[in-house]
């Protein structure tokens, strides 16, 4: 298997740890395999480009018919779809976003940013939200969810969305068109987009393409990077734009996933539940001690007061 | 004045009393409500997909465990650094923790929202290892119901061989050598498995990220809570001895009470050391002396825990009944806060939404408290719980002699039947 680089970095540390260099290339192994992280050459994604984006919408009825979602009507008196964020009807959203000092507008689109190392897939109990090892895309399965909404608590981007008032609630979020990439096509956004502000492929060839825009203009993209190549261990969908990312609702975070923060702990604890079980045999040893002459001592007392003894 | 000596009923006083009907109402309300839920989804709840995790969570289930942790604290203490004293408290504790984890559990079976794919649970190959949650999911359950159920058996064993027919009784004492050898691997189970889950109920908030004020954003949270868990389940237990002795005239006993007080100081201590250490060393001491209303929180949350220590670590003070109640109540409350804030005040979603409680959730999680009282309450009635002095157990021997004819009682308290 390939490492890329947060492996990479996952092993350096528990090897800083003390670990031999053999456990730890085992250990990376098995995280991959709790969090199957696609290589880069296989990991498909978007590349929105906020300085080209019309704000026409397309992107957002398309999304809804492909997806059979209920248009969200509510702010338009039941008339067009106007939804004001995502929600539990909307999987994918333009917004208008404006700078911090100047009147600058800037659409931004909204949806699944499919990490690299997705916290929501990290957290989930029994995998509900897997990320698929085939191409990345993060993915949500009904008969695993139980709806616990732990999900909406990790995502950094707090893009996942629960059916409130559903008595059979779902997760409803953006799985990249998955079942028109099955097909053998592309996400119904990127497909019906006019003027390709927003544009379907595999995740190095975005990459790519997105620092050859920096590169043939310079100056026009804000800091002159693209949002997502490391951002919160990175993510499938790239981000370019003119105004700062944080003016587009896109959150600051470090180079660290969520999910690698979060996990650190956890995965050398109960790693083959092996610390669990040493403490309970441990702790077996020694209360059994206790208990025997506690025993012994409570049946003296009973003796001596002819009173039955309580434990 | 005398010691506590063993557990004895509290059985003087009506079983229906006006405030347990009053608890049994509101019971009722919040496990009727429960019920109707499961037909209308999550909807009227005052929950969104910013604060996705509302009262029930980060309440019943946050809060309420970690005063639920009395048997787990209070038995390490116990039986494994030998402070015998506190078995005397040991029911008491056990019982609490039993009914405060019997609640948490329902409401987070209320809170899911897909509770027909639980089934999962049952099958580690459906396990997502990573998750604390999972750890959360399977290991509540398995605690609360086989390791701290089997803990609380003595008491009910006791009451059941004093009712029982001779044949039943034969049966009885033959398990009785199996059930007692097994004791130590269950009690052993029932201080693991709490370190796990009361360690990973922190863990859960790791993934919140930046959402959570960097106060309380740590990767010492599952330590801190785990110890925390520890001070909050001792004062909750003093809490509800002291409460008890005052609602049912009991005699206190200001030896034992003052080992949980300092037990209590203990702990305290040790969290207090490395919640600071741990704000000291991730470098936000400048957070904790700002002028916003986190670091007021902050330290408010502080004090309530250091100020009851200070006086807990003084002999003087704890032979006090005022201080040691006190104490504990205020200690719990600090407690309490250090569990409920960081997933509900100092949470704060990038979206700019606020999250209050619904009506109709808070009369829901009122019901499951209600729950932890009316089960207490009626199983204190029912079984030899409460600590009580010689003096106390002799009193209510002459009382069941009294008023149970069916059962003959011997003058030390051996219950035979006609």
């Amino acid at each position: 298997m390939s490492l890329n680089r947060r492996d990479a970095l996952r092993v350096l540390s528990q090897g800083a740890a003390g670990t031999a260099t053999l456990a730890a290339c085992g250990t990376a192994q098995a995280s991959a395999k709790n969090r199957p992280i696609a290589p880069d050459r296989d990991a498909v994604g978007m590349l929105y480009d906020a300085t080209i984006c019309t704000g026409c919408k397309a992107c957002v009825s398309a999304c809804t018919s492909a997806n059979g979602l209920v248009p969200d009507t509510v702010l338009s008196n039941g008339l067009w779809q106007m939804p004001q964020d995502l929600n539990a009807q909307t999987k994918n959203i333009i917004k208008l976003a404006r700078g911090e000092d100047t009147a600058e507008t800037s659409y931004v689109k909204r949806q699944c940013m499919h990490c690299l190392e997705p916290a929501c897939v990290s957290g989930c109990p029994f995998g509900a939200l897997m990320k698929r090892g085939t191409d990345g895309v993060v993915t949500w399965d009904a008969d695993r969810c139980i709806g616990c909404r732990y999900c909406e608590v990790a995502c950094p981007f707090e893009v996942p969305k629960f059916e409130w008032a559903n008595f059979n609630p779902r997760i409803v979020k953006c799985e990249l068109c998955s079942h028109r990439l099955a097909d053998g096509g592309q996400p119904a956004c990127t497909e019906v987009c006019p003027t390709h502000a927003v544009i379907f492929g595999t995740r190095s060839d975005l990459l790519a393409e997105a620092k050859a825009r920096i590169e043939r203009s310079p100056g026009r993209y804000f800091e002159d990077r693209v949002y997502g190549e490391k951002d919160g261990g990175g993510t499938q969908v790239l981000y370019l734009s003119g105004l700062p990312f944080a003016n587009l609702g896109l959150p600051t975070l470090g180079e660290e996933s969520v999910a690698a923060y979060g996990s650190k702990v956890h995965s050398v604890v109960y790693k083959w539940l092996a610390l669990p079980l040493t403490l309970y045999v441990f702790l077996t040893a020694i209360i059994k001690r206790r208990f025997d002459s506690h025993e012994d001592h409570a049946q003296n007392k009973a003796k001596q007061t002819g009173l039955p003894s309580q434990l | 004045m005398l010691p506590w000596q063993r557990g004895v009923h509290v059985y003087d006083v009506p079983f229906f009393s006006l405030p347990f009907l009053i608890f049994l109402a509101l019971t009722l309300i919040g496990l009727g409500l429960s019920v109707l839920r499961a037909f209308g989804g999550l909807g009227f709840t005052g929950m969104s997909d910013a604060y996705a995790w509302g009262i029930w969570k980060t309440f019943n289930v946050m809060t309420l465990t970690a005063l639920g942790s009395g048997g787990f604290a209070i038995g390490i203490a116990a039986w494994i650094f030998k402070w015998e004293r506190l078995h005397l408290v040991m029911r008491t504790a056990l019982l609490t923790s039993f009914v405060f984890y019997f609640a948490g559990l329902l409401a987070l079976t209320v809170d899911v929202g897909r509770p027909w794919n639980m089934w999962h649970l049952l099958f580690p190959s459906h396990w997502n290892p990573e998750s604390s949650l999972l750890e959360v999911a399977v290991c509540m359950p398995l605690y609360a119901m086989i390791f701290l159920a089997y803990e609380n058996l003595p008491p009910l064993w006791e009451r059941l061989y004093v009712h029982a027919s001779d044949g039943i009784r034969r049966a009885m004492r033959s398990v009785f050598p199996v059930l007692k050898w097994l004791y130590p691997f269950f009690v052993a189970g029932a201080y693991v498995l709490p370190a796990m889950h009361q360690s990973s109920l922190g863990a859960l908030l790791l993934l919140s990220g930046d959402k959570l004020h960097p106060l309380w954003q740590s990767q010492m949270l599952p330590l801190l809570y785990v110890i925390q868990a520890g001070v909050a389940g001792t004062a909750c237990v003093m809490v509800t001895l002291m409460a008890g002795c005052l609602v049912w005239r009991r005699r206190l006993d200001l030896t034992t009470l003052g080992d949980l007080g300092k037990l209590m100081g203990y702990i305290s201590l040790l969290f207090l050391a490395l919640r600071w250490g741990d704000i000291i060393a991730r470098g936000q001491l400048g957070a904790a002396f700002t002028s916003d209303g986190f670091s007021v929180l902050f330290h408010v949350e502080n004090l309530s825990v250091l100020v009851p220590t200070l006086f807990m670590l003084q002999p003087k003070q704890r032979r006090r009944p005022r201080v040691l109640f006190l104490s504990a109540v205020t200690a719990m409350l600090g407690a309490m806060m250090y569990r409920f804030i960081p997933t509900t005040i100092a949470f704060v979603p990038g979206e700019l939404k606020f999250y209050f409680p619904s009506a109709l959730e808070v009369l829901m999680s009122a019901g499951y408290v209600s729950l932890t009282i009316v089960l207490y309450t009626a199983a204190v009635k029912l079984f030899a719980i409460v600590p009580a002095s010689l003096e106390e157990w002799y009193e209510a021997v002459a009382w069941a002699r009294e008023n149970f004819r069916t059962i003959r009682v011997d003058s030390h308290g051996k219950a035979t039947r006609d």
